[in-house]
């Protein structure tokens, strides 16, 4: 186990914050200084496996008689395809016969009793997550295939008493080519399972992945779902399990203050009540999201054999709550003037100052100035929030559709109070996310539930009413940007003036405009707290942040006169990133920019970036380009004929699945945009259902038609889910502005007048 | 009160208040998980289950009025994974975090029975059902790829 392998792989080791690295360090310090990868694969059980027991080949794979593969992952499925791809990536160095690898997601309990076997559990995001291709996981992942590859290789030579040069592994099957002669992996695994390598294998973790052929395998899951047996949170089952139905205070911060169980103690089914004290003393760890979005709510819950009848129990059961400070905001109007009358004073922050926008703009006889706003909206993933749990003397056993697994055990243990070792979380599927589990706030709820009722397994299925109205909200912003424009009509300066009630501001602080593509650049933010809860929304902030920045250089170009095309390439001849130009570029050549259309309809453009801020020099992330083709009638009722996408996320591995998330990411911010806002009536949220809060059909889908002529083919794989939310609100109001001539300044898009005569 | 069901084919008697809706007996009674949880409202189609052959709701049905009825979920769509729009479904990777899949197959199943080559615009009319993962359009291609797959072997 001492053996040497290189300090530093073909990407960035830096970073101190990623799966494989993290492994090192730890076998940095088991192996008192000296570096190895060994602990990639420790403890080689070679003499464990009998027959007909799955060998495990370290910790991360096994294999059994027939060989078939079973693919440890730090991540789960949660409709990306990340735990696909990471198996993918496995079995491609492992070079095994795809039609017989399965995957599950990593246990965290066997992590924590056998020394942080895979990667310390703690408060790190990327660890246990749902992404498979940032650099160092990348890495890790193909590393533990070939490791196992070349264990298979080395095991088949000595049975054979061959040079190890001399056999080959492809489809689960090792040949002695010199000879002809094979062994399957499932006849060797046990053996392999004990060899020992002077050094591990060299791996060349971006290389394309040859499993693929140019096929599109689909997810692992896949046929699970199709036949109705994928088992997600809500599906599962666990003997003697119990119901519960819950209710939090319905203003956020309240307080429950008097209920009454008698009128329901002989409802039928029902067990008992359960109360959550949120001023009770409680553990606190570091956790991936700690900003207080995982935080406890006052709460009552009801228990009952089914859930029908705890649902029926918590309907009947009489409930006051002491609705704190956050009922004094009796209307969302309220709410938006104390944001954007936020934006008439200097912002509390200045994230960004670059020359001298202020006065530029002030000297300026061409000021273009707007202001816009953005509301709270919900992911509303369609599995309801949910979580099993059991606490009893020795264990507490949690089964949830986290989005991040290291969050889940870790809340799981913070309200438990109990030790790492005794924390067994279950990862079941997710019924979407969309940043709505990524905090776990369903579990901590489940688990403070079942400890008051020792040794009952106890699943908590929240109603969608529930869900909306105790959400983890995108949240809402205001925002005024300015520029003057120079001679030629391009912004000399650009100052912006942000008030959140979250945080963030990727979408105008990443992009071209402010970061060299303008001289002049001032970025203001203030925050304003408000009870309402808020949280990751498909990349915080970043829709809201895109939406006023592509809408306003949208107004820029306008009053310069200037094509809204031809403008953005202007202010990009010099930028940094070429990749923004070229997904502009690839975007207008395929959707037609420029081709005459009929009276009432539009096309509008927008361009922006997720993920970039990770590199220094901002050649980095996602940029994505949206066109939008809308047709507006002279009622004024708006329909969105085609969006086109082109996207430079440097390179892609599986076409197909990143086509998916392309699709999916522009319906997404196209719902947001048209369609999606809560209300606040008296500290609470008003919607409750889909039938207030419009989620998009089949019927309203336009051509979806994605590009890949944008990739850069840069040595990245950066992430494709949030990036194409961002330009699609601005592509489709620069699309109305350019069809009917008006100007679209807030979300939701439905409630403005678009009528034209 | 004790209510006779068919279910894909198969008969229970189920204890049960006759006001729980369908979709809570499949799931909490029978252990048929497959069919999901999604509104409440019959408004996201989560819940599809043909009930008599028709697509239908089922968080909004109360049991009563399912009883001896002839009920099929997705557990009942096919043996084994072999209807042709599960296949077509697998072909074209339709799913995403598949939670609404299998009210989208119920409910797309109903439709090629009524209509074995459907249009757009049939298929806009008749599966109305939510997807926020947006595979929408994926779900119409399959649909098609289905059809044209069941009408050349017919």
């Amino acid at each position: 186990m001492s053996a040497e392998a290189p300090e530093t792989g073909p990407q960035d080791a830096g970073s101190g914050r990623k799966l494989s690295r993290r492994t090192f360090l730890i076998t940095t310090a088991a192996t008192g200084g000296a570096l190895t990868i060994a602990l990639l694969l420790p403890r080689m059980r070679g003499k464990s496996a009998r027959p007909g027991k799955p060998a495990e080949v370290g910790p991360w794979l096994t294999i059994d008689a027939d060989s078939n593969v079973l693919l440890r992952v730090p991540m789960h499925e949660s409709g990306n395809g990340a735990m696909t791809l990471a198996a993918l990536l496995m079995a491609e160095e492992l070079r095994a016969d795809w039609s017989k690898v399965r995957a599950e997601p990593i246990e965290l309990n066997r992590d924590a009793r056998e020394n942080n076997l895979y990667a310390a559990i703690d408060g790190k995001l990327s660890t246990f997550s749902g992404r498979s291709t940032t650099p160092d996981t990348l890495r890790t992942l193909r590393q533990v295939g070939a490791s196992a590859r070349e264990r298979l290789k080395a095991a088949a030579a000595r049975e054979w008493d061959v040079p190890v040069t001399e056999v080959e592994a492809r489809d689960s099957v090792l040949t002695h080519v010199p000879t002809g002669r094979t062994l399957r992996y499932g006849e060797i695994a046990a053996a392999a399972a004990s060899v020992k390598l002077d050094r591990e294998p060299e791996v060349d973790a971006h290389r394309d992945l040859e499993l693929l052929q140019g096929r599109a395998p689909g997810k692992l899951v896949d046929a699970q779902i199709v036949n109705g047996t994928s088992v997600y949170g809500i599906d599962v089952q666990v003997p003697g399990m119990v119901y519960g139905a819950l209710m939090q205070s319905p203003v956020h911060g309240g307080r429950l203050k008097r209920y009454d169980f008698e009128a329901i103690r002989n409802m039928p089914g029902v067990i008992g009540v359960a109360v959550v004290d949120p001023d009770e003393p409680r553990k606190r760890l570091k956790t991936p999201i700690n900003d207080g979005e995982s935080h406890e709510q006052s709460t009552i819950a009801v228990v009952a054999e089914h859930y029908w009848q705890a649902r029926q129990a918590l309907e009947a059961l009489p409930v006051e709550w002491d609705d704190g400070a956050g009922a004094r905001w009796k209307t969302t109007e309220e709410m938006n003037a104390a944001v954007l009358g936020r934006l008439d004073r200097p912002g509390d922050k200045v994230e960004k100052e670059d020359g001298d926008a202020l006065g530029v703009v002030q000297r300026s006889d061409r000021v273009v100035e707007a202001t816009y706003l953005t509301p709270f909206s919900e992911q509303a993933p369609l599995e309801p929030l949910n979580a099993t749990a059991r606490v009893t003397d020795d264990k507490v056993e949690v089964w949830h559709g986290g989005s991040i697994q290291a969050q889940s055990f870790l809340i799981a243990a913070e309200e438990s109070g109990r030790s790492f070792e005794q924390i067994h979380l279950h990862q079941t599927m997710l019924g979407g996310n969309f940043g709505r589990r990524n905090f776990a706030d369903d579990l901590r709820l489940v688990v403070a539930v079942a400890k008051k009722f020792p040794g009952r397994a106890i699943k908590i299925i929240w109603s969608r009413e529930e869900m909306f109205r105790q959400g983890r909200y995108r949240w809402l912003t205001a925002g005024r940007l300015r520029a003057a424009l120079g001679k030629d009509g391009l912004p000399q300066a650009f100052h912006s003036r942000l008030c959140r009630t979250g945080y963030g501001t990727a979408g105008i602080s990443n992009i071209a405009w402010t970061n060299g593509a303008i001289p002049n650049v001032r970025l203001e933010n203030s925050d304003l707290p408000l009870h309402v809860l808020w949280g990751s929304c498909r990349a915080p902030g970043y829709n809201s942040y895109a939406f006023m920045a592509e809408s306003f250089i949208d107004e820029c170009a306008v009053a310069a006169r200037i094509d809204p095309l031809e403008y953005r390439r202007k202010l990009l001849a010099g930028y940094r990133d070429p990749g923004w130009l070229k997904c502009l570029n690839e975007v207008a050549l395929r959707a037609g920019w420029g081709e005459p259309l009929p009276k009432g309809q539009g096309r509008g453009i927008a361009i922006s970036n997720w993920g970039n801020w990770v590199s220094k020099d901002l050649i980095a992330g996602t940029t994505a380009a949206v066109v939008a083709h809308v047709d507006v009638s002279r009622a004024g009722e708006l329909r969105v004929l085609q969006l086109d996408i082109a996207f430079d996320c440097g390179r892609v591995f599986n076409r197909d699945a990143v086509e998916a998330q392309m699709q999916g990411g522009m319906l997404f911010g196209l719902n947001m945009a048209l369609n999606e806002e809560l209300n606040i009536a008296n500290g609470r949220v008003v919607e409750g259902n889909f039938d207030t809060y419009p989620i998009r059909r089949a019927a309203d889908t336009p051509r979806l038609r994605v590009h890949f002529g944008g990739l850069s083919g840069r040595d990245r794989f950066s992430e494709v889910g949030e990036p194409p939310v961002g330009p699609v609100g601005p592509a489709v109001a620069n699309a109305i502005y350019a069809a009917v001539g008006k100007r679209i300044r807030s979300m939701p898009f439905r409630k403005h007048d678009l009528s034209w005569s | 009160m004790l209510i006779n069901l068919r279910v894909n084919g198969k008969e229970h008697a189920v204890d049960v208040d006759p006001s729980t809706p369908l979709l809570w007996v499949l799931r909490d009674y029978l252990g048929m998980t497959g069919t999901k949880f999604g509104c409440g409202i019959a408004m996201c189609g989560a819940c599809t289950v043909h009930l008599n052959g028709a697509a239908t709701r089922s968080c909004r049905i109360p049991i009563e009025a399912a009883a001896n009825a002839e009920i099929l979920t997705i557990e009942g769509l096919s043996a084994d994974g072999s209807h042709p729009l599960q296949r077509a479904w697998l072909e074209l990777n339709v799913p995403q975090c598949g939670y609404c899949q299998a009210g989208m197959l119920m409910a797309a199943a109903a439709l090629l029975k009524e209509k074995p080559q459907p249009t757009d615009e049939d298929i806009d009319a008749y599966v109305t059902n939510l997807c926020r993962c947006g595979t929408y359009v994926r779900v119409r291609a399959a649909i098609h790829e289905a059809a044209k797959k069941s009408g050349t072997s017919a």
